[in-house]
């Protein structure tokens, strides 16, 4: 098999036949021309790997030639190599500086030549190697991209639709994943019994691996909250799913409610997860006071053996409920104050009546406390407004 | 940038920390862990947080599952030191009652 073709322009019959011979013995493929001219015509009709070409020719010179090969994008990587009867370092600099790749100065050896191109054409299939590696790895980051892109699709699916409304509440959200893909989930489902089961969910890590288990999270919260009950045997429930499925590092923290339109209180469990504000009559807007809906419990997927505990608070209609995943309140700023809950207390304060508004007033306010460090964890803010 | 160092005292390992302990970390730390347990075995690691300025979940994820492999190796784990943010991030998720913690890395490496 050849090893490579290349084209020997030279306008002397005797330099072109010597140099065939030596090229040929040696296993390349070997084409001629006399020119410049017939150079570009013969590379019409097959692209060599390498050109060799004298400098000082009728019709077309060298340098013309090899200005034309290199300012063409098809012919750009052909290896040049010029042969030059005029020695000396300024006559080397000047081939060089249009752009041919080598130069060899006339009177030569044939097998300097040889030697030449041997060495090119090792340069040469470093570079083919190169470019094809790199088409492999740019073809492999476009799929890892595009894969990311739909899962992260679906996982937005996987967010309850806006505007979000269940029996007695309407609610809304703001999903900021850090990369695309993230961790945090939350569901809000109507329950038979009339009651709506309410939560929100931060799995630890980050990215894929998150994502997954994010889902998971959210299937088991299902299936618990519609086997019936109160948030604690749900948070049991999905504790011992999540220990089943997950590696030991992995874990979620949570923070799950049960909301019963004709009651005035709401039950919760709070597993590891920042503790939600109650906002008192807080879908009316202007000021208002808040609470902090406290609790204490162990993060779900940690140890099937840890117990939870089970709260009450008053939850009236016009209230508001504000949930959030850490990445809202911990970005560290540069003087390295993070906003944390009592930050957003303040930021609660004072919010629009209309949801959506007082959604965008959140993390608006909250990015304005933050910068210019930007959100780096991912974020989730859901608002539940109780009719009035 | 995370700062560990481990040492010897007794049958105790020692493993103290200081830095950032989050997602970006948390592969460098769980190698040194991995290791001092697997060649040491040791009776008690006791890992000193006093340099934590701040954990996240991935690093608390770490610690418990450094709990259980010196569970599983007949050992016990104690943590010591923690400074205030730390402390704030494992009562806010109930981790205060899941590990064993000290004052001192003295109290935490008599307490066995």
């Amino acid at each position: 098999m050849a090893k490579g073709s290349v084209l020997v322009v030279d306008d002397e019959a005797p330099i072109r036949d010597i140099l065939s011979f030596y090229l040929k013995r040696a296993g390349y493929q070997v084409l001629t021309a006399a020119n410049g001219m017939e150079a570009l015509e013969e590379m019409g009709r097959s692209r060599p790997d390498l050109i060799i070409s004298d400098l000082r020719m009728p019709e077309m010179t060298g340098d013309e030639l090899c200005k034309r090969v290199k300012s063409e994008p098809s012919t750009r990587d052909i290896y040049f190599i010029i042969l030059s009867a005029m020695d000396g370092t300024a006559s080397r600099i000047g081939g060089l500086s249009l752009g041919a790749d080598d130069m060899i100065p006339k009177p030569f050896h044939a097998q300097e030549v040889l030697a030449k191109v041997d060495s090119s054409f090792r340069l040469i299939e470093m570079q083919k190697e190169i470019k094809r590696q790199n088409r492999e790895l740019t073809s492999f980051q476009q799929k890892v991209q595009e894969e990311m892109a739909l899962a992260a699709a679906l996982q937005m699916g996987l967010l309850p639709k806006l505007p979000g409304e269940t029996r007695g509440a309407k609610y809304t959200h703001r999903y900021l994943p850090a990369a695309g893909i993230g961790g945090d989930i939350y569901a809000i489902i109507p329950l038979a019994d009339g009651s709506t089961a309410m939560m929100i969910a931060d799995v630890s890590g980050h990215g894929v691996t998150a994502a997954l288990i994010s889902a998971m999270v959210k299937t088991s919260f299902e299936n618990q909250a519609r086997l019936g009950g109160e948030p604690l045997g749900w948070a049991q429930g999905m504790n011992q799913d999540l220990c089943r499925s997950t590696l030991v590092e992995q874990f979620a923290t949570a923070w799950l409610g049960r909301l019963d339109p004709t009651s005035e209180k709401l039950r919760y469990v709070v597993a590891g997860h920042c503790a939600p504000l109650r906002i008192v009559g807080g879908a009316r807007g202007g000021l208002q006071r808040s609470e902090v809906l406290r609790g204490k419990g162990f993060m779900l997927g940690l140890d099937p053996q840890l117990p939870f505990r089970e709260n009450e608070a008053e939850f009236l209609p016009g209230d508001r409920l504000v949930l959030y995943t850490d990445g809202l309140v911990e970005v560290e700023r540069e003087d390295r104050t993070m906003l944390e809950e009592a930050g957003l207390r303040r930021i609660c304060a004072e919010l629009p009546g209309d949801i959506e508004a007082a959604a965008d007033a959140v993390i608006a306010q909250t990015r304005s406390h933050n910068q210019p460090a930007p959100f780096l964890d991912d974020v989730t803010l859901v608002i539940l407004d109780r009719d009035s | 940038m995370l700062n560990i160092q481990t040492r010897q005292e007794g049958a105790a390992s020692v493993v103290s920390i200081q830095g950032k302990v989050n997602f970006e970390v948390t592969a460098q730390l769980r190698d040194v862990i991995r290791e001092t347990v697997a060649t040491v075995q040791p009776k008690l690691l006791v890992i000193n947080l006093e340099g934590v300025s701040f954990i996240d979940s991935s690093g608390l994820g770490l610690l418990v599952a450094a709990r259980n492999s010196v569970d599983k190796s007949g050992g016990k784990l104690h943590l010591s030191c923690l400074p205030a943010p730390v402390k704030k991030t494992f009562d806010q998720t109930n981790l205060t009652n899941y590990f064993s913690i000290f004052a001192t890395e003295q109290d935490a490496l008599r307490g066995a």
